[in-house]
C-alpha cells in the first residue's frame, strides 16, 4: 500500500516539474512569436491588436534596411569581433602553452597577473585607456574597438588554455623537437592543432562577448552610422522609431538583429552550451 | 639550447604580457591616482593635476545620486541574485532529473542570454511592459486582474522592478547552466545507494546534491558578483537619461566622465576614478567575505 502510495507521488511530480520549464520558455516564446507577427503588421494593427490583419506587410523590413545602414551594421560587427577573436587566439595561444608546459622564473607570478586581469572590473580601467585613445585622435574609430576587445579578453583565454593545454601530453611534441623540430614549429604544428577543441570553445564564448558588447562601443565607436557595431545600430534605430512612433518597424529592426543570431544558435547551441560550461567551471 | 628555450618562452609569453601591462597594470595603478586629483580635462597631462588627497571620495558620499546607485546596486546584488540563483538552481535540479527533450530545454532557457541586450531589453520595454497592447496588460486583462492591469511597469514607481525582472529573466540561463554541470559531475553511484536505503527526492538534493554543488555555488555567486556590479546596458536602455530610480555606479561614471552631450553634466574625471575603485573595492570586499562564509573545501567523489 505504502510503496504504491509512493509511485503516485512520485508520478505526480515527474509531471509538475514540467511546469516551470513550460511556463518560462513558453512565456519567451510568446513574446517573441507576437513580436516576429507584429514586424510584419502595420503600427495601426500593433496598437488595436489586430496583428497580420491586412496581410504580410514585408515592406517594414524593407524600409528599415533601405533607411538604415543595417547591412554596414552587419559588416562592421563581423569584422570586430571575427579580427578581435583570430588576434586574441594568437597571442593567447602561445602564452598558455608556455605557462602550462615549461617551468621558468616568475611563472606563478605570470599566472596570478592573468587572474588578475581577468577580475579587475573594466569600469576601473576605462578612463586612462579612453584619454590614451583620446590623445592619439582614435576615439571613433573601428580598429580601436578592435584593440579594446583583442587585449581586455587575452587574460581570460589565457587561463582557460592553460587550464586546457595541461590536459594535452606533451610527448609528441617532446618526440618531435627529437627530430630536429624547432619549438615554435611544434607549437603551432602540433601542439596548438590538438588543442583546437578547447580553442574552439573559449573562441566561441568570445565571439559571443565581443558581438553583444555594448560599454566600449557605446563610448568608443557610437560617432556616426559608418562605425557603429550591431548593437549601437539596434539601439540608434530604436530610438529614432519610437520618436516617429513607427513600432512595426521598431519590432522588424529587433527581429533583423536577432534572427540571424538565433539560426546560428539553433545549429551551435550544444557547442555554444560546451563552452560556456566549459570556461566557468574548474575541470 | 638553454638560451634557444629561454628565448621562445619570452617570446611566447611577450605579447599576452604586453597587453597586461598596457591595459591593466597601468590603467589600474593609474585609475588609482586620478582618484585623488582633479583633472582640469580628460586629456590634461599629470602636471595639471591638482592634488586633492580624499575629496573626490568624500564628495562622492555627499552626492545623493552617487548614494542611490550604491543603493540600486545593493538591491540588484541581493534581490536579483537570490532570484536569478534560485531559478538557475531549480531548473538544472529538473532537468538534471532525467527530463524528456532535456537538450532542448536546455538550450531554450540558455536562448535569451545570446541575444544582445539591447534587443532583449527593446522586447521588454516596447512589448511586455507596454502600457497600451503589451503581454502583461493583455494577460492580466484576459485572467480579469483589472487592477494588475492598469499598472504601468514603466512609470517611475515601478521602472526599478521591472528593469530588475527583465535582467533576472536574462541571466537565468548562464547560471543554469554551470549549475547543471556541476550536477552532472556527481557520480550516479550516491544517489542509487541513497535510494536504495529509502531516501527520497528531498532528502537526495539537501544531503546529497547540495552539499556537493557548494564550490559551484561559490563560483556562481562570484560570477553574479562580477556582473552585477558592472550593471549598466539595461539602466541605460530602461532610462537613456541618468534617473535616481535606475542609476547604478557605472552608470554614474559614463554620466560623469563621457556624458558630455547632456548639458549641466559636471565633467569630473578625478570624481569618475573614485568611482571605479570604490566598484573595484566592493567586488574586493565581496569576495573576500564569501571565501569566509563558504569556505572551500576539497571534497573527493
Amino acid at each position: 500500500m505504502k510503496s504504491k502510495h509512493r509511485i503516485t507521488a512520485g508520478k505526480i511530480l515527474g509531471i509538475l516539474r514540467y511546469v516551470p520549464l513550460v511556463l518560462w520558455v513558453g512565456f519567451f516564446a510568446a513574446a517573441f512569436g507576437w513580436i516576429f507577427f507584429a514586424s510584419f503588421s502595420t503600427t495601426r494593427e500593433i496598437f488595436s491588436n489586430e496583428l497580420l490583419s491586412s496581410g504580410l506587410h514585408l515592406e517594414n523590413y524593407a524600409n528599415v534596411w533601405r533607411d538604415n545602414t543595417v547591412s554596414r551594421y552587419f559588416f562592421n560587427s563581423i569584422l570586430c569581433s571575427g579580427l578581435s577573436c583570430a588576434l586574441i587566439i594568437l597571442i593567447s595561444a602561445p602564452a598558455a602553452y608556455v605557462l602550462s608546459k615549461k617551468t621558468f622564473w616568475g611563472k606563478g607570478l605570470t599566472f596570478n597577473a592573468f587572474v588578475l586581469g581577468m577580475s579587475v572590473p573594466q569600469v576601473m580601467l576605462i578612463i586612462p585607456i579612453y584619454c590614451w585613445f583620446v590623445q592619439a585622435g582614435m576615439v571613433g574609430k573601428l580598429s580601436t574597438l578592435v584593440i579594446l576587445y583583442t587585449t581586455l579578453n587575452v587574460p581570460y583565454t589565457v587561463y582557460f588554455l592553460t587550464a586546457f593545454f595541461s590536459t594535452i601530453p606533451s610527448a609528441l611534441s617532446e618526440a618531435a623537437q627529437i627530430d630536429g623540430c624547432t619549438q615554435t614549429r611544434a607549437l603551432w604544428k602540433i601542439m596548438i592543432p590538438m588543442a583546437s577543441p578547447g580553442i574552439i570553445t573559449v573562441t566561441i564564448f568570445n565571439f559571443m562577448n565581443t558581438w553583444n558588447e555594448y560599454f566600449m562601443a557605446l563610448i568608443f565607436a557610437n560617432g556616426n552610422d559608418r562605425i557603429r557595431t550591431l548593437s549601437m545600430g539596434l539601439q540608434s534605430m530604436i530610438t529614432a522609431m519610437t520618436y516617429t512612433g513607427n513600432w512595426a518597424g521598431l519590432f522588424a529592426a529587433v527581429m533583423m538583429v536577432f534572427l540571424p543570431t538565433f539560426i546560428l544558435y539553433l545549429f551551435l547551441s550544444d557547442k555554444i552550451v560546451a563552452g560556456i560550461t566549459g570556461g566557468a567551471v574548474k575541470g | 639550447m638553454k638560451k634557444r628555450n629561454r628565448l621562445f618562452i619570452l617570446a611566447s609569453l611577450g605579447p599576452a604580457l604586453l597587453c597586461f601591462a598596457v591595459m591593466f597594470a597601468y590603467p589600474l595603478v593609474r585609475t588609482i591616482l586620478m582618484s585623488l586629483y582633479r583633472l582640469p580635462s580628460l586629456s590634461s597631462r599629470m602636471t595639471d593635476w591638482e592634488y586633492l588627497g580624499l575629496q573626490n571620495y568624500t564628495e562622492l558620499f555627499k552626492s545623493s545620486v552617487f548614494i542611490a546607485s550604491l543603493k540600486n546596486i545593493a538591491l540588484i546584488w541581493l534581490i536579483g541574485g537570490a532570484l536569478t540563483l534560485s531559478i538557475a538552481l531549480l531548473f538544472a535540479v529538473i532537468l538534471a532529473s532525467g527530463v524528456k527533450g532535456k537538450r532542448f530545454w536546455r538550450s531554450a532557457i540558455y536562448l535569451p542570454n545570446t541575444v544582445s541586450a539591447v534587443a532583449l531589453s527593446t522586447m521588454w520595454l516596447q512589448y511586455i511592459f507596454q502600457n497600451k497592447f503589451g503581454l502583461l496588460k493583455q494577460l492580466f486583462t484576459g485572467l480579469g486582474l483589472e487592477s494588475l492591469a492598469k499598472i504601468n511597469w514603466t512609470s517611475p514607481k515601478y521602472l526599478f522592478w521591472a528593469m530588475l525582472l527583465s535582467y533576472v529573466f536574462g541571466s537565468v540561463g548562464y547560471f543554469m547552466l554551470i549549475f547543471l554541470s556541476g550536477i552532472e559531475r556527481i557520480p550516479h553511484d550516491l544517489y542509487e545507494c541513497a535510494r536504495l536505503d529509502g531516501a527520497g527526492n528531498w532528502t537526495q538534493f539537501w544531503r546529497i546534491t547540495f552539499p556537493l554543488i557548494r564550490d559551484v555555488f561559490r563560483t556562481c555567486l562570484t560570477l553574479w558578483t562580477v556582473t552585477s556590479v558592472n550593471f549598466f546596458v539595461w539602466a541605460r536602455m530602461f532610462s537613456s537619461k541618468a534617473s535616481v530610480v535606475t542609476i547604478t555606479p557605472v552608470y554614474y561614471l559614463y554620466d560623469k566622465v563621457f556624458g558630455t552631450a547632456n548639458a549641466g553634466t559636471v565633467l569630473n574625471v578625478g570624481a569618475g576614478a573614485a568611482v571605479g575603485v570604490l566598484v573595484a573595492v566592493i567586488v574586493l570586499v565581496t569576495y573576500s567575505v564569501m571565501n569566509r562564509l563558504l569556505k572551500e573545501e576539497e571534497l573527493e567523489y
